[in-house]
């Protein structure tokens, strides 16, 4: 059984479908990359499936065996799907540890204790134990998009949703990035990743969706959906017109 | 040993975690809580110090001030919402006290619970409307709400005397003391033992989980709910926890001047209170607390002053906020780390 399933999901903003009757699954365990142009409903997507800060129009969205349409975000997350944002956001006010004791207090699913959960989310994104004590608001863009993904680590998650987390990064952040969603991967966590930097989701996806205007365009192993013609002329733009 | 567990340094329990205090970067709750013994025990000499009435009756009215103003900072600073009905739920204690036990003859010491209570309530009830609501509008909503209440309180006149207010109000008492011949005595260690109970309360508040949440949905809402915190749940808390002891203080506010008038909902108080939480540096509580004692003696030295005195005072906040954005508390911290890397250096 599909770990993430949507069918006909939907979500428009007046006239304008920022996604229009999208459906797909995720097995467990795999890396599920989705690309698209910019404004191709990749982030409202993202925002659909997990109730942040709106679900679906029209649609369904199971996890799990459950349908989740319709619930509030906080309780999406406690059931195990934990998602990033594209821009890297932090609590400025609360320390590097307890960033990621917020996750594991309101969200932790399973054993342990929540600051157990925490400290060992931190530490296996590369924080040293002198860092749990700084405060978030003084770290760079590179250790913000970490300790975000920390949090998400920290509440434990079946599945974790990345959007862009190479966004604004430096080619060595995006390696050491690539290295961590891997090992993020290899505990056990299904990822669905979105990025429009092809190169990362080629190395990382086993399957691969372009959506396009809020619809599906392609879906597929990555190889032979970025050799599909249509993905070529919506990244590019087709060939008559130049 | 099972005393040994709880304390403040001891090590989140897994080997590979070993060292790591339960509260990184924070002041230990037991060195918090040292400090906060030997201050309030200072303060807890006064009234052997000042003997006058007048002298005690400030510090009962910076007492007054520090509760609403520290409570305030729960709601504004830490929670980051706008909630201007706050002084509301003060002028609620007064009237609930008041009418509790005018009307209904009700002990005053009950009363007072009772108008904590009764000023959680209202939290709650007001809470309800901005929810879903952001900045400038939550400070609509709440404000129409002090003013609601206000206008309710005026348009009940035969029970709550309408502009007139109320007078005779029974005061508070302890055993067969004498509440009135003591300089104020009774009164000065009542309105002590409540600041006392609400500072400890706020700072296990803050301290708590539920309290960092609290900062966390502040700095982020979107990205605290994707961390399964309940916005709806923790702002209802947020609110209810800062009115209980608002109201209680209302309360004492109200037995203790043995009269309660619509004043206590005007934009007057606000104002006081509202530059106390901004002077003394959001999100701290002990900033609220301090510039509550800061500006009332300021207040009460420059009396002579007469139109000058809040015109001096602003100028005054004006200068400080400017210089240090974070307030007394601010300053306090760049001085500290000031001479800290003075004597860092010396050796």
């Amino acid at each position: 059984m599909a770990l993430l399933e949507l069918d006909g999901v939907s979500k428009a903003f007046g006239s304008l479908k920022a996604v229009d009757g999208v459906s797909f699954k995720v097995e467990a365990g795999e890396i599920f990359g989705i690309a698209g142009p910019n404004g191709s409903g990749k982030s409202t997507l993202f925002n659909t499936i997990t109730g942040i800060p709106f679900g679906p129009d029209r649609g369904v969205v199971r996890f799990d065996g459950a349908e989740i349409q319709g619930l509030p975000g906080h309780r999406i997350a406690r059931l195990g799907l934990a998602r990033t944002f594209q821009r890297e956001t932090a609590f400025d006010g609360l320390t590097v540890f307890e960033n990621a004791l917020m996750g594991a207090t309101f969200a932790g699913s399973d054993g342990g204790t929540a600051a157990e959960a925490a400290a060992e989310a931190l530490e296996f994104v590369g924080f040293d134990r002198a860092d749990l004590g700084r405060s978030a608001g003084e770290l760079s863009v590179f250790q913000r998009k970490c300790l975000m993904l920390a949090t998400a680590i920290a509440t434990r998650p079946k599945m974790l949703l990345l959007d862009e987390p190479a966004s604004s990064l430096t080619k060595p952040e995006i390696d050491s990035s690539i290295d961590l969603i891997r090992r993020i991967a290899a505990r056990g966590i299904t990822i669905l990743l979105i990025e429009h930097v092809l190169t990362l989701l080629m190395s990382l996806s086993q399957h691969l969706l372009v959506l396009n205007e809020g619809s599906v365009l392609a879906l597929g192993d990555p190889r032979s959906v970025v050799a599909d013609a249509r993905v070529v002329e919506a990244y590019l733009g087709s060939r008559k017109a130049a | 040993m099972t005393a040994a567990r709880l304390e403040d340094e001891e090590a989140i329990s897994p080997a590979s975690l070993a060292g790591v205090p339960r509260a990184p970067g924070r002041v230990s709750w037991r060195r918090e809580a040292a400090a906060m013994a030997v201050g309030f025990a200072l303060l807890a000499l006064a009234p052997f110090v000042f003997a006058d009435s007048y002298s005690r009756h400030v510090l009962i009215m910076v007492f007054i001030y520090a509760i609403v103003a520290s409570n305030w900072d729960l709601s504004l600073g830490y929670g980051g919402v706008f909630n201007f009905g706050h002084i509301a739920l003060f002028g609620i204690g007064v009237y609930a006290y008041s009418l509790l036990t005018k009307l209904a003859a009700m002990d005053p010491w009950i009363a007072m619970a009772a108008s904590g209570v009764i000023a959680v309530v209202a939290a709650v009830v007001v809470t309800i409307p901005i929810l879903r609501l952001k900045g400038i509008y939550i400070v609509l909503v709440t404000f129409g709400f002090a003013q609601l209440v206000m206008q309710v309180i005026l348009s009940q006149s035969d029970y709550t005397g309408g502009t007139q207010g109320l007078v005779r109000i029974p005061g508070l008492y302890v055993f067969d003391h004498n509440m009135v011949r003591d300089a104020k005595f009774a009164y000065f260690y009542i309105a002590f033992g409540l600041l006392v109970l609400s500072t400890i309360f706020l700072r296990l508040f803050v301290r708590s989980r539920t309290g960092i949440s609290v900062v966390a949905l502040r700095d982020n809402e979107e990205y605290a709910v994707s961390r399964g915190i309940s916005l709806v749940r923790q702002r209802l808390i947020t609110l209810a926890a800062s009115a209980f002891f608002t109201g209680v203080a209302g309360a004492f506010y109200a037995a203790y001047q043995r009269n309660a008038s619509v004043e206590v909902f005007g934009m007057s108080l606000a104002t006081i209170v509202l530059s106390m939480v901004l002077l003394g540096g959001t999100g701290t509580i002990y900033g609220a607390i301090v510039a509550s004692f800061v500006l009332t003696i300021f207040s009460e030295a420059m009396a002579d002053f007469g139109a000058w005195r809040p015109i001096i005072t602003a100028l005054l906040i004006l200068a400080v906020m400017l210089a240090y954005p974070g307030g007394i508390v601010g300053m306090l911290r760049s001085g500290w780390t000031g001479f800290a890397g003075l004597s860092k250096r010396a050796k």
